[in-house]
């Protein structure tokens, strides 16, 4: 028996969640992470019409699993036509277009007018990435005060850049 | 509203700090927690701002603090702890004290000024008396105010060049003989006074006064 689902929900709102899975396991310089991404809603969608989800597991979890597969496979079908070829030329930034990069802008600027210790703490942390212990050690403070610090600095981003 | 157990996994997951099966649970919860996945997307959008533009941010001086400049003193004043304030207001205290309290006590002796012959003294004046405008007869005496006890007085007179000069101890000096031949009518002169302490320092010297002998004499 197959589960009740409302496809174009699972479209709206699994496609931001897919694109970023694929993403992060691909690389965002990976020119076809789009197909990628295309290709599971796909196949979310045919499984799901198929009445192959059965509700034994939740949607997530189900679209989750597909998205692991999709990505496996396409690791392995790269490797393989990629192998003795030269690696090509890396292709510019997807994620630096115009809109992006002004919003970038404006987090960048944010960031900068931050107190110093809030700044200081995102740049060992996030920009010289030391572990949150090393940070805690280097400023003298304890490890939950470093998280602190961060989810503060990212409050007043929120609210420094909110249009 | 309950923080989500999985939140503190963000960072590691997005720093690539999580692996094998921790990385797909978390990667499973935010498929299935929107509240995750919203916090993650942030979470992202500021490390890889930071990453991208941290020599940027961390390295240049924000624009509005360039603008809104303010003294070296007010910011060393407002960047003051109570022990520091403590530490300026002793040794303000000690400054206050030196000053006030123990260098008058060790005050030495004024020094003493001597004069060259070209330098007034603008302390006390020396007034001269006679003559001090024109003359119808060669002056038989000069004289000139008393400036105080035990001084030494020497009289300059010149024409063109120094004709004259004597020292007394009192304020009037009588012109010798052979002096007045020298001076004749129609001629100016000019004279002046200077007072020397019992130790031979320069006290006091009166401006030159010029006079003539009317030609007639």
């Amino acid at each position: 028996m197959s589960a009740q689902v409302d496809l174009d929900e699972i479209v709206v709102k699994y496609r931001p969640v897919v694109s970023f899975k694929v993403k992060k396991s691909l690389g965002v310089r990976t020119p076809d992470w789009e197909d990628v991404v295309n290709e599971v809603i796909t196949q979310v969608i045919e499984k799901v019409t198929k009445g192959e989800f059965r509700g034994e597991s939740s949607i997530g979890t189900f679209i989750y699993t597909i998205t692991s597969r999709r990505i496996i496979d396409h690791i392995r079908q790269k490797t393989k036509v990629l192998k003795g070829i030269p690696e090509p030329k890396a292709l510019p930034d997807p994620c630096e277009n115009a809109e992006n990069r002004e919003r970038a802008r404006v987090l960048a600027e944010a960031i900068q007018q931050l107190k110093p210790k809030f700044k200081e703490v995102l740049n060992l942390y996030y920009y010289q990435e030391l572990s949150r212990e090393e940070v805690a050690a280097r400023l003298g403070i304890s490890p939950r005060r470093v998280s602190e610090r961060i989810n503060y600095a990212q409050k007043l981003l929120r609210k420094m850049i909110k249009p | 509203m309950k923080k989500c157990q999985y939140a503190d996994q963000i960072d590691d997951y997005l720093l690539n700090r999580l692996e094998g099966a921790a990385k797909e649970q978390f990667e499973e919860h935010y498929f299935n927690c929107p509240d995750c996945f919203q916090a993650m997307e942030e979470r992202d959008a500021l490390i890889s701002t930071i990453q991208s533009r941290g020599a940027w941010i961390f390295k240049q001086k924000p624009a509005a603090e360039r603008r809104d400049w303010v003294p070296a003193w007010k910011r060393a004043v407002s960047s003051f702890t109570p022990r520091q304030w403590a530490t300026v207001g002793a040794a303000a205290l000690v400054f206050f004290f030196v000053v006030f309290g123990v260098l008058p006590r060790f005050q030495g002796q004024s020094p003493q000024f001597v004069l060259s012959d070209n330098e007034v003294v603008r302390g006390e004046s020396l007034t001269l008396i006679s003559p001090v405008i024109d003359v119808k007869s060669v002056p038989s005496t000069f004289e000139w105010q008393q400036l105080g006890e035990d001084v030494e007085y020497k009289i300059f007179v010149y024409n063109s060049e120094l004709l004259w000069s004597a020292s007394t101890k009192d304020t009037r000096i009588v012109v010798p003989e052979e002096v007045k031949s020298h001076m004749v009518a129609g001629q100016k002169y000019s004279w002046q006074v200077k007072a020397f302490s019992a130790k031979g320092a320069l006290v006091a010297a009166s401006s030159k006064v010029q006079f003539q002998i009317s030609a007639g004499s």
